[in-house]
């Protein structure tokens, strides 16, 4: 089996005591997510070993959804998109940074692969963020696919839906372009 | 052709003169902030009594008589309703009676684009902090050519959350570089850090070292403070760098004269081999040559606005211009 190497760098712009306890802390919880994630049968990488700033991953074939987006790839594959995304909230895991850069395809099956921004949480607010990021970053049609999966993978679907229109109403978001 | 700009949206009066992306004059009058913070109607008050003052001024100063400007932008918002209103209706008046074009900017922009014309940048990155306001910005053609908001705060500005503090703390004066210095010498805390993708919030930040005041040394607050919001924005406007693949990172707004936010901006994207720059000191507090370049840019577009959109808008989104240039 192909295995990869995750390793936080030190990002020299913050003073070590923020850099060394940011990387420690986001190591650990990603190496939990990861693995509480491919438990319930999410398609993620598989945790080998995680140790310091370092976690050790199965690898992952396939595409990247960005690239494969650039090379004008149809929307359809946003449905399984959603449906994942919607999977992966009803166990409770918003995943901080959901976007096609995160996402690998492979047979039309997509694969999350980054879990470094994840948290565990209950709340609406943090699943219409994953939401919503991902709504900035794909086209109108891409988006509504999307949506009509996450309704599919997930029964509360509909509350964190409405959670997203309370966010993009408040104050600074009400005209957020590229919608 | 020698534009003018007048920037009157909080504090700062500011009147400019540029020239074929050159800055020419910057003439600047800022009323004294209390402990009561800005009273608009004071402030605007402040602002009618100073402008023709301050006009004046930036014309001795570019060696210009009034007859030879050929444009006059003003700030349309985002800011203040009464203090907006001053140099609005300053720059109508003046457009009537030399008969030029009026032009309404927005601020925001003219924090980007006078960093950006002064470091010849081609399509940058925006780190765009102030005190109401703190932004990632960059140029997007779709739907329509435009600052797109790439990441932002969920709460409040950094520079309010910073004064905030300051005026909790006593310090004086209690608003911008205070935090800063008294940060100096300070040891590390630990903080709320939140970073969402590239959105951030400072909320936590401040109400935790309000918390703490009182039973740990000021600048050990006032240090931590600084580095780790800095240190998120940094880390969001990293994010939004790898998201976009620009190549080139500006810092503009009032707390881009923060010499460590500076510092930290600037070694982060070098490390990523990305050119780097910010404007000086008081260019990036607010004044009037900033609202001048992108007047000016207007002017050249020919995409000018129609009188009718001549007014003031106290919320008006960056996002909502149409970036003709």
């Amino acid at each position: 089996m192909k295995a990869v190497l995750k390793r936080r760098a030190r990002k020299e712009y913050r003073i070590r005591e923020i850099d060394t306890k940011i990387r420690a802390s986001r190591t650990r919880n990603e190496a939990r997510i990861m693995a509480m994630a491919s438990r319930s049968g999410i398609s993620a990488p598989k945790l080998l070993l995680s140790q310091g700033f370092d976690i050790y991953m199965g690898f992952v074939e396939g595409e990247r959804l960005d690239s494969l987006v650039e090379r004008k790839a149809g929307p359809e594959i946003f449905g399984p998109v959603g449906s994942l995304l919607g999977r992966l909230h009803r166990i409770n895991i918003a995943h901080g940074d959901y976007t096609p850069a995160n996402i690998v395809v492979r047979d039309g099956s997509p694969c999350i692969i980054d879990f470094g921004l994840a948290q565990v949480t209950g709340t609406a607010e943090s699943k219409a963020l994953d939401l919503l990021l991902m709504k900035r970053s794909i086209g109108r049609i891409q988006y509504r696919r999307l949506v009509s999966g996450y309704r599919d993978g997930f029964s509360g679907a509909g509350e964190v839906l409405k959670r997203l229109e309370v966010i993009e109403r408040r104050g600074r978001y009400q005209k957020r372009t590229l919608q | 052709m020698p534009v003018m700009g007048i920037e009157s949206s909080a504090h700062t009066l500011g009147v400019g003169i540029a020239d074929k992306g050159r800055i020419l004059s910057s003439a600047r009058r800022m009323y004294r902030i209390t402990d009561k913070g800005l009273i608009p109607s004071r402030v605007a008050d402040f602002h009618s009594e100073g402008l023709g003052k301050t006009i004046d001024e930036a014309l001795r100063k570019a060696g210009l008589s009034i007859s030879e400007i050929d444009a006059i932008g003003y700030t349309k918002g985002p800011g203040l309703g009464a203090c907006l209103r001053v140099g609005q209706l300053g720059a109508l008046l003046l457009g009537e009676k030399l008969s030029v074009p009026v032009i309404p900017v927005n601020h925001a922009i003219g924090h980007i684009e006078v960093t950006r014309t002064l470091s010849a940048m081609r399509d940058p990155l925006a780190l765009y902090v102030s005190g109401g306001n703190s932004q990632i910005l960059g140029i997007v053609a779709e739907p329509y050519r435009h600052y797109h908001v790439f990441g932002e705060t969920f709460d409040i500005g950094i520079g309010n959350a910073l004064d905030a503090f300051a005026r909790r703390a006593k310090l004086n004066p209690a608003w911008g570089s205070s935090v800063e210095k008294a940060a100096e010498g300070g040891k590390y805390r630990e903080m709320p850090y939140t970073v969402k993708g590239m959105d951030f919030t400072f909320s936590g930040i401040l109400t935790h070292a309000e918390r703490v005041l009182g039973s740990a040394p000021l600048r050990d607050i006032c240090y931590s403070m600084q580095e780790t919001a800095f240190s998120m924005l940094c880390e969001a406007t990293e994010r939004a760098l790898f998201v976009t693949k620009k190549r080139e990172l500006l810092l503009c707004g009032g707390v881009a004269q923060n010499a460590r936010l500076a510092q930290m901006t600037k070694k982060m994207a070098e490390s990523h081999k990305i050119r780097f720059a910010v404007a000086p000191a008081e260019l990036n507090a607010d004044n009037g040559a900033m609202i001048a370049v992108v007047a000016e840019k207007m002017l050249r577009s020919k995409a000018l606005p129609k009188r009718s959109e001549c007014t003031v808008k106290q919320r008006y989104r960056v996002d909502s211009v149409r970036v003709g240039w």
